[in-house]
């Protein structure tokens, strides 16, 4: 065949696996440096901060704009942990949160199958398989957020099994992870003190300081673990194309989410397969799911570098949540069908008027997240 | 299933080797058909006898291209668009041999409508007219399977089998114009036709491993090659 290019720059396998591994420590230093940048600032100012994540359906919008910013769930879960680790917002507060970072990431693909919006059948097949995702996170929260709230049920759930793995809320936990990133964080803050900062403004700098660390380890972790993975990832698509079933695909789709550490590159291989045909939206929606799983990984990683139980809580309280989402809208078969439906009838609407799949881009992702904050927050 | 994720190294270069060996046994089916289809047009071999195994042939080479084509799909989706000039190239080789699996099954339904060309004058330079293209099928599976094949072994290749095509055509020609009944002489210009287009197919198929992608499907003379 014709000869392709040759990558400028080719990392062998067994250095980019090291080089993952330093990055996922990058990464837990940048969460511990949220969690200590945050603990440094006044309680006044923590509580004026997250005063706004105290209404549900506000911190709910929260979750929402924070990941659509960053583009990745991985992260904005990460620092919701990181500031449930730090005291400054409450397990209550942050599952709603970390619901709304499940519907944020979907805006990716969804940006994604935008690309195909000149040729009709296949940005209907492609905005589907898209939406199809939104649909299903959107129910989701439909549901599981008011029977969170009238329950507890999803915290309660987390908070056993977080109880049962390091002791229960309000102990301090001694987790090695923290003693293996403490030296690099005091670094920082050592720094932030050498430049003559103190107080708010060192909190506000450390908190900062996390925030580009976390973004950036995730970055290159999903950019190196992609490189790495990809004959693999390659692979298991054909398999499921080729003989898969719902329930292998929901695996794989958490396989594949777990090794990317991205839920948005999962959901995006599977945009222009469903674009060209490849895949269909029945066989795409089960991988959606299991990347929604998948990517809860991050914030489970994420709490081995905080000091309470809380943060491992929030993070088992996101896992929960998806795999409840699954029982009650993917095993259940009657509902199982409505988030393809609908995403198949807001496909059609979108063939017939293009503007409108921006503008559903723009108003369910930006606009009523940003009013459910000015309401509510 | 859920293992192929788990199976086999993790290297970060996807290559082509898998579809490289399915496009070559692609291509042995189509010389199956080719083989088939022909023994039954020139030999007093009954077409029925070897009709089912040529349509069953043929239904495994079109699925296989399908399963192919979205594979290299899944490869652009993967692994981003570095290899899209071989995944073109991939798709355009797999139609080629496709389109040898059909003209196989032209050749059949020759035979199915009642044409014989056993028994004529023809017959004998018709036969090892079929060994040379079938030996053909051969030489151009082993050049695809060759990781790095030989510029030269495929000239020489595609220099023999220009050689043929342009046989045919004079073959083809001088049916047209001959004086010799229509029923003898329209069934012999068709029968070379689809040789012939076999044959461009097979040279198509050898040199999309050295083409780029711009001038494959384009003769030397710069003539599109879309008779298909």
């Amino acid at each position: 065949m014709t000869d392709s290019p040759t990558p400028a720059f080719d990392i062998r396998g067994p250095v980019r696996s090291a080089l993952v591994v330093g990055l996922i420590y990058f990464f837990l230093v940048g969460v511990s440096s949220l969690e200590a940048g945050i603990k440094i600032m006044g309680e006044d100012t923590q509580e004026r901060l997250f005063s706004a994540a105290s209404n549900p359906i506000a911190a709910l919008c929260i979750g929402i704009l924070g990941t659509v910013l960053v583009q990745s769930s991985s992260a904005s879960t990460s620092v919701i942990v990181g500031l449930v680790a730090s005291g400054a917002l409450g397990v209550d507060d942050a599952v709603p949160m970390v619901m709304g970072a499940n519907i944020g990431t979907t805006v990716t693909n969804t940006l994604v199958s935008l690309g195909h919006i000149r040729q009709s059948n296949e940005f209907r097949r492609a905005f589907a398989a898209a939406t199809v995702h939104d649909f299903f996170n959107v129910l989701a929260v439909s549901l599981l957020l008011p029977f969170e709230l009238a329950t507890g049920a999803i915290s309660s759930t987390a908070k056993w099994i977080s109880g049962q793995l390091v002791g229960s809320a309000g102990t301090e936990w001694k987790s090695p992870v923290k003693a293996w990133v403490k030296a690099p964080v005091s670094w920082l803050k050592s720094f932030w003190e050498f430049v003559g900062t103190s107080g708010n403004l060192q909190g506000v700098l450390m908190v900062l300081t996390g925030l580009v660390i976390i973004l950036l380890a995730l970055t290159l972790i999903t950019k190196n673990m992609r490189a790495l993975v990809a004959d693999r990832v390659e692979r298991a698509v054909n398999a499921m194309l080729s003989r898969g079933g719902g329930t292998v695909a929901l695996i794989l789709g958490i396989l594949i989410t777990i090794a990317v550490q991205s839920s948005s590159i999962t959901t995006s291989i599977l945009i222009p397969l469903a674009g060209a045909g490849v895949i269909t939206l029945r066989n795409a929606y089960p991988v959606t799911l299991g990347a929604n799983v998948g990517t809860t990984i991050t914030a489970l990683l994420a709490s081995l570098a905080a000091s309470s139980p809380e943060s491992l809580t929030v993070a088992l309280a996101h896992t929960t949540f998806n795999v409840m989402g699954i029982f009650f809208l993917y095993i259940i078969p009657l509902a199982r069908d409505l988030p393809i439906i609908a995403a198949e009838r807001l496909a059609d609407i979108a063939v017939e008027r293009r503007t409108l799949a921006v503008g559903y881009v723009a108003f369910v992702f930006i606009v009523l997240p940003l009013i459910g904050v000015a309401l509510l927050g | 299933m859920v293992l192929a994720f788990f199976k086999g190294n993790s290297g970060g270069d996807g290559d082509f080797d898998g579809i490289v060996t399915k496009a070559v046994s692609m291509l042995g089916d189509a010389r199956h058909s080719f083989d088939l289809a022909t023994l039954a047009l020139l030999t007093k071999a009954d077409p029925v006898t070897v009709a089912e195994d040529i349509r069953e042939t043929d239904d495994r080479i079109n699925r296989t291209e399908q399963e192919l084509r979205s594979e290299l799909v899944v490869h652009v989706a993967v692994q981003g668009n570095s290899d899209i000039g071989s995944v073109l190239g991939f798709t355009l080789l797999l139609k080629k041999i496709e389109r040898i699996g059909d003209q196989a099954k032209n050749i059949l339904e020759l035979a199915e409508n009642g044409v014989t060309l056993a028994g004529t004058a023809e017959t004998d330079e018709l036969l090892a007219e079929r060994q040379t293209i079938s030996a053909l099928f051969g030489e151009a599976g082993a050049l695809l399977s060759a990781a790095d094949a030989d510029a030269a072994e495929v000239d020489d290749y595609a220099d023999r089998a220009s050689a043929i095509m342009a046989d045919h055509q004079a073959k083809m020609d001088e049916f047209m114009n001959s004086e010799r009944p229509g029923r003898e002489v329209v069934p012999l210009a068709i029968y070379y036709r689809y040789l012939r287009r076999i044959v461009a197919n097979l040279i198509g198929t050898v040199r999309m491993s050295s083409e780029s992608l711009p001038h494959a499907d384009y003769l030397d003379d710069g003539a599109v090659d879309t008779e298909d």
